[in-house]
């Protein structure tokens, strides 16, 4: 059983482990690799990310899921972390150090601070036309980040209020706007559906949006999605709504937060 | 519901004002754990925005502090798709009802259904101002990728309407404002 940890409380060697993932990911040019999980959430077309329904907190698990499948055949032990942005560090530091440092300590470059962004190039084109800053100007592109003010991300007493969701529907509509408030907030290629699953913070960003789904499961036992939604595919994985639903059977669990 | 299309424009491009009407003239009325402006067919295709919600405040802007004292209720953000990246046609929404045996999902640019949790702010208005909630004012406010290019616009937040729905539920405490 993987167990997702915060941010903030990995060990050096657990960082660093995470980063060999990252980097062997990143190095794949094949449907093992970074580029082909992160076009699934947005660009290269289609876009299939799924927001604004009742499908965004299953749709995520499973893109979580396998994503940490792929950086698991690299490093075993490594499991996807969460960065939890309504913590004091997070409204003192903003971004977790793991991934705001463009280097690790030895000078090498840190795979979770940006990644290259490989589009067609009538693609590439249309994002930097229409939304310029989301990329870097290199060639190929990488992600950019331009974050707002520590202090503008979401607010524990938020996600507490959100936690009390009497309802599966109300609780995936109201923390998707906080979804969003994240996303935003990272700003640069983060702020747009087609290229923000390129930025490693990214899947940081989800591990706390399904560690909070999780925590809400364990506070509604029973409260399950719409009947009529539960064996609905979750296209391109090969899952339903209802095979999202068991974290364990998904083989993974979040620790208690220590910070 | 106010549809969109009746709202006013407020002091500056891109803000709107909907004239509104709560004010509980029975207990019973007054009496809700929640308020939600529920706000319907909002378009995500373009650049990310938030819309900030301001109630009885008819003059606020993306300058006006984001405070209680100032009518601020709270916001939604929407997070966007940055335009089509398809051929002609890929992104126009399907004008028929689908066929009961189509089980593709819903087209990814379905306009979304967005609300704003505005109980304390009501709660307050309710408190203080006899006339109740008379306005609600929607100020939106670019979030694109660069920082420095973000601000008020008039382009992005495009919806059908909105709606103030109360609630009595059993997990939030019970407001007693008529």
């Amino acid at each position: 059983m993987g167990v997702r940890k915060s941010v903030y409380v990995l060990a050096a060697a657990e960082v660093e482990a995470l980063r060999e993932a990252f980097l062997a990911v990143m190095g794949l040019r094949d449907e093992r690799g970074y580029q082909y999980h992160a076009g699934l959430h947005g660009l290269p077309l289609p876009i299939q990310c799924r927001h604004g329904d009742i499908l965004f907190l299953p749709w995520h698990r499973a893109y979580l899921y396998f994503f940490e499948l792929a950086l698991q055949d690299r490093v075993p032990e490594v499991t996807i972390p969460w960065w939890d942005w309504t913590s004091a560090t997070a409204h003192q530091d903003g971004l977790p150090p793991t991934h705001a440092a463009q280097a690790r300590e030895d000078g090498r470059a840190n795979p979770l601070f940006d990644s290259e962004v490989l589009l067609p190039q009538a693609e590439l084109e249309l994002v930097r036309e229409r939304l310029p800053g989301a990329l870097t100007d290199d060639d190929p592109p990488r992600t950019r980040r331009d974050p707002d003010l520590p202090d503008e991300l979401p607010r524990d007493r938020t996600i507490r209020s959100i936690l009390r969701a009497p309802t599966f529907s109300d609780f995936s509509s109201r923390l998707e706007n906080v979804h969003n408030d994240v996303h935003v907030w990272v700003g640069g290629s983060m702020s747009a559906v087609p290229v923000a699953g390129f930025d490693p913070v990214f899947w940081s960003h989800h591990a706390m949006i399904d560690r909070l789904w999780y925590l809400w499961q364990l506070a509604h036992p029973g409260s399950l999605p719409p009947a009529q939604t539960l064996d609905l595919a979750l296209a391109p994985f090969p899952m339903t709504v209802r095979q999202t639903l068991d974290i364990s059977v998904l083989g993974y669990e979040y620790a208690v937060q220590t910070s | 519901m106010v549809p969109a299309a009746s709202m006013t424009t407020g002091t500056a491009p891109g803000v709107l004002v909907a004239d509104v009407s709560f004010r509980p003239t029975s207990p019973e009325g007054g009496r809700f754990t929640r308020a939600d402006l529920v706000f319907s067919g909002v378009d995500h295709s373009e650049t990310s925005y938030e819309v900030r919600v301001f109630l009885n405040n008819p003059t606020a802007d993306a300058s006006t502090p984001r405070m209680a004292e100032q009518g601020y209720a709270g916001r939604f953000v929407v997070f966007g798709h940055g335009g089509c990246f398809g051929d002609e046609g890929h992104c126009e929404l399907p004008s028929e009802p689908r066929a009961r045996t189509d089980l593709r999902l819903a087209h990814p640019l379905t306009p979304q259904t967005k609300l704003v949790t505005v109980t304390d702010a009501l709660r307050q208005i309710l408190a203080e101002q006899e006339e109740g909630l008379r306005q609600v004012t929607l100020v939106p406010v670019s979030k694109d990728p660069n920082r420095d290019q973000r601000g008020p616009t008039d382009s992005l937040f495009r919806f059908d309407g909105l709606e103030l729905q109360t609630y009595l539920t059993e997990t939030e405490e019970v407001s007693t404002s008529t």
